[in-house]
């Protein structure tokens, strides 16, 4: 009986402490939704800190609008996207020509900001002022199995600076788990410097990798699951947005371009990249145009200068939405970004040239609300 | 039902809407996973269990091929490693607790043991991860590797904290006390008629409790089932420490996956393609197969014991 | 002395059994140990706000906090008893007060097969059937997903604090002419009602925890608190497992954090069953 009693007492103040906190940011705070307006977004994970930083400074400026972004891989993104779950998507490359024929349309692609994929390792031998220098080859080697030993001829080869330091340890190659955008760019990237050995089939947001059956793979979600797996994993090597790579302090690999150089991602190769795929015509003018031969134009673009793993991130908005105020939320957006990108970049991206952010402000005419 | 009276017949039918749903989730639950998983199965046949590939294309469906061989066997090793190495430890637990502790001690200690039983397994994944499995790889794992590398179990170099041996501690950890909260029940039940006629008899703890434990061994069993059919079944305990990789292979040292780590990771992206939600719900048919097999089984084990050794 | 060997292997085997229990014990000090260390350590840092602000930005010095995850669980643990309570407890009750019928079998042995259902199929089929056809992650689809985790540990809880009201009373009830309705509702929810609490917190008790069957039904937030039960909204055990896969110091303090407050949520519903089973069994 007192037991009993006692038990009510802790659900009623279990309840009516939830409540409370309820009450406090339900509604004085204004979350009624009727206020406010939530905007919710999925994807890549390439963009994600990019984004949150935009998204941090546009929202302290616009406090009746709420956006909120989940990075979930730019697969699982679209997918979102598509079926509705969320208002809009990250995604890094565009989408391919068959799905965009499919919505054709209706759904405006907008390139954000330029990025590159950077290729970490973790050797404790090898001093951090000194940067591994691979190749296209090497790499693609390295994810089919065949390169096993840091000290493989391969890459001595590639590093005579560093013959005395390379271990004869084994790799372990890391990778993303999930359906991923990075993924498609990386693998991109080893179909265009190696296409004999890495074949079109092994070219997608998730591959079969060879390495993970030689048992030295090892798959993480996100970009953040791989850098801190990285980071965890003596001699693994893997592939990351540059954002990651610099505020988690990884070793960055030198990567040879097109041209036979090894470069590093830097703000200036990164740009000499994207200009030598933009002079190739390969954006349309709209935001509902076919975008899907821009990746394999910039990845491994010419120019002695060109970083090879760079990369255009996009967002996906649809043209009309059910809610109008969601549609004026998105426009509110990308006009404020037309105007506020460049102050808040983060370090390891690079923003657009202007004749591309002019697409923002088209999506802005196109988009119904 | 011909002889209840009215109101009671009543009452039983408007209790049924509350059973039905308990049926409907059943039948949902098969015919979703049934008919979602026929896609894959009448495409790729039996080679959707034994090859271990995951080709996903988004432009070319044909080109699509999902084998789930690597996470069957994860889900298997995983699961048995974890049970091996909790059995005799629950048994020894549960013998500290009702043998060699003082009655005061007792209850605290049974009651730490039923907290654990249920606490979320996603803290057994996140101290697995922080704080067992850089542990493990540095001193159980390399030892293992450097005396014992001619057992094939053992044979990889270990080089990351999280393999398949990693998430089989941490499954073990979370099904001993499981598992001894089980057997403290079944020895409890043990009716008090062989406890005196053991010690009637002057055998000695070690003569006793063995008896006792033959006399649990069926009890024992199914709590064996029950605990490897939890292991089998868990999802992001294994997925925080498995390291995710599609590795088939006998070395518990190198990353892998499971079934429902597999699922975990693909789930949310399947749709992007066209067959691979399709594949994800087979693997889950084989997952819910293995799960209400190994359970029904112990409970068959289980029912059967109780009315034997209580004689009814 | 004389050496009995019984005597000898009888201690080798004492020696043997108290070793390996240690073994097996030392993880459960350890693992709530680390717990509260770790997630004390995030309480210091942030004070009490951490249980109510949203998760600062990755690497910033300041933490933030749980807050849109904290509300989630206790806004699922609210929505999880409403929907998942009533099928239980009346599922109990027709397999127990009409325990010959076929319905009556079926239900018993399917609800108790639930508990060898592997969670994360739960989470699958609740997206399937009902975040698909709404066409969006919600609060109600984990709470069905969580009550579907509930259902028996509750329902053989309340059916077995049913079927050990005495025959007498059973009798009684229907010699002064009650129907089974009427008994049910004036004699036995009272005699059975510890029983039926109890069920509920021990069914709660491992709802509240479970990540796998929200993976793909509530769709986390980390901005948004809540903004109605048809919207997304956040769980602690979700966000332990996103934070915990991050990179991040701070995102790895705050699943610390999680943790613990999670811990100590199921903590209070756990103990709160286990005195409430003590009082049946001191009744």
């Amino acid at each position: 009986m007192r037991f009993s009693r006692a038990i009510l007492v802790a659900i009623a103040i279990i309840a009516i402490v939830s409540g409370v906190i309820v009450f406090k940011h339900v509604f004085t705070s204004g979350f009624t939704g009727s206020g406010r307006v939530v905007l919710r977004g999925a994807g890549a994970t390439f963009l994600q800190p990019q984004l949150e930083a935009w998204i941090e400074a546009f929202m302290e400026e616009h406090k009746n609008i709420v956006i909120e972004y989940s990075g979930i891989g730019s697969g699982a993104g679209q997918k979102q996207f598509f079926k509705g779950l969320v208002d809009f998507c990250g995604s890094d490359p565009p989408l391919s020509r068959s799905r965009w024929e499919e919505y054709r349309g209706r759904v405006l692609q907008l390139p954000v900001i330029l990025g590159a994929l950077a290729v970490v390792y973790n050797i404790p031998e090898i001093p951090r002022d000194i940067h591994l220098n691979l190749t296209g080859r090497v790499l693609a080697l390295i994810y089919l199995g065949e390169i096993r030993f840091w000290d493989d001829p391969r890459i001595l080869e590639l590093n005579p600076a560093l013959a005395d330091k390379l271990p004869h340890k084994e790799i372990i190659a890391v990778h993303r788990s999930d359906s991923s955008g990075s993924t498609q760019i990386f693998t991109t990237f080893l179909h265009k410097a190696a296409p004999d050995i890495w074949p079109k089939k092994l070219v997608g947001k998730v591959v079969d990798w060879p390495v993970d059956k030689v048992g030295n793979g090892v798959g993480a979600k996100g970009n953040a699951g791989v850098t801190a797996t990285v980071v965890n994993t003596e001699y693994s090597i893997g592939y990351v947005e540059l954002s990651y790579a610099i505020k988690n302090n990884l070793q960055v690999a030198a990567i040879m371009n097109r041209e036979g150089y090894f470069t590093l991602p830097t703000v200036e190769s990164i740009q000499s990249a994207a200009m030598y795929a933009l002079k190739a015509g390969i954006l349309p003018s709209k935001p509902d145009g076919d975008f899907s031969r821009e990746l394999e134009a910039i990845v491994y673009a010419g120019g002695k200068n060109s970083y090879p793993i760079t990369a255009f991130s996009h967002i996906f908005v649809w043209k009309s939405y059910d809610d109008v105020e969601k549609a004026r939320a998105i426009k509110r957006f990308l006009e404020w970004l037309y105007n506020n990108d460049s102050k808040y970049i983060v370090e390891g991206y690079v923003p657009l040239p202007v004749e591309v952010k002019k697409l923002w402000m088209e999506a802005v005419k196109m988009i119904e609300g | 039902m011909t002889n209840t009276p009215r109101e009671d017949r009543l009452f039983f039918y408007t209790l049924l809407p509350f059973a039905s749903i308990v049926i409907a989730i059943f039948i949902a639950l098969f015919v979703s996973l049934i008919e979602n998983s026929i896609p894959v199965i009448l495409r790729e046949g039996l080679s959707f269990l034994t090859s271990n590939v995951w080709i996903a294309c988004e432009d070319n469906p044909s080109l699509e091929f999902y084998g789930i061989l690597a996470p069957v066997v994860g889900t298997i090793v995983t699961s048995v490693t974890a049970l091996t190495l909790a059995l005799p430890l629950s048994i020894a637990l549960a013998l500290v607790v009702l043998e060699y502790t003082p009655v005061k001690i007792r209850s605290l200690l049974s009651c730490l043991i039923d907290v654990m039983a249920g606490l979320p397994t996603v803290i057994y994944g996140l101290w697995g991860l922080f704080v067992l499995a850089p542990i493990l790889r540095d001193y159980v794992m390399y030892s293992l590797y450097r005396y014992l590398w001619l057992v094939p179990l053992f044979s990889i170099e270990p080089t990351t904290p999280t393999t398949v041996f990693t998430a089989s501690i941490v499954l073990a950890v979370m099904i001993i006390p499981f598992m001894t909260r089980l057997i403290i029940e079944a020895y409890n039940l043990i009716p008090i008629k062989y406890r005196e006629a053991a010690l009637a008899l002057g055998f000695t703890k070690f003569e006793y409790v063995r008896t006792m434990l033959s006399l649990a061994r069926p009890a024992i069993i199914a709590a064996s089932l029950l605990g490897w059919g939890r292991a089998a079944g868990e999802t992001v305990a294994v997925a925080m420490t498995i390291g995710n990789s599609f590795t088939v292979g006998l070395s518990l040292f190198s990353p892998g996956y499971t079934i429902s780590s597999l699922i975990a990771n693909q789930f949310p992206n399947a749709e992007f393609y066209y067959y691979m939600y399709s594949a994800l719900y087979g693997a889950g048919l084989v997952l819910l197969v293995i799960g209400l097999t190994v359970n029904s089984i112990a409970v068959v084990i289980l029912a059967r014991w109780r009315r034997i050794v209580h004689g009814d | 002395m004389e050496i009995d060997g019984r005597m000898v292997l009888d201690k080798v085997f004492t020696l043997l059994v108290i070793l390996l229990a240690l073994l097996a014990f030392t993880p459960i000090l350890w693992i709530l140990g680390s717990v509260f260390v770790n997630g004390v350590k995030a309480f210091t840092r942030e004070g009490l706000s951490v249980l109510f602000k949203t998760p600062s930005s990755p690497l910033s010095s300041s933490l933030g906090g749980i807050g849109p995850a904290l509300l989630g669980t206790l806004i699922l643990i609210v929505l999880t008893t409403i929907i998942g309570l009533p099928v239980a407890f009346f599922t109990a009750v027709l397999a127990t007060e009409y325990p010959h019928t076929l319905l009556a079998r079926i239900v018993n042995v399917l609800v108790r097969s639930l508990l060898g259902l592997p969670t994360i199929l739960v989470g699958m089929l609740v997206y399937t059937l009902i975040v698909i056809p709404m066409g969006r992650f919600s609060a109600i689809a984990g709470a069905i997903a969580l009550a579907i985790i509930l259902l028996p540990y509750t329902y053989t809880y309340v059916e077995n604090a049913l079927n050990t009201i005495p025959r007498d009373y059973r009798e009684a009830a229907y010699s002064i002419g009650l129907t089974k309705a009427g008994a049910l509702l004036r004699v036995f929810i009272g005699i059975a009602r510890r029983g039926i609490v109890a069920g509920i917190l021990v069914g709660l008790s491992r709802a509240c925890g479970e990540t796998a069957p929200l993976l793909f039904t509530i769709g986390g937030s980390s901005r948004i608190y809540f903004t109605g039960l048809d919207q997304p909204i956040d769980a602690i055990p979700l966000l332990v497992y996103r934070y915990a896969l991050t990179p991040y110091e701070n995102y790895h303090a705050l699943a610390w954090c999680g943790a613990l407050v999670l811990t100590l949520i199921y903590l209070a519903i756990f103990l709160t069953a286990r005195i409430v089973v003590r009082g049946v069994e001191v009744d």
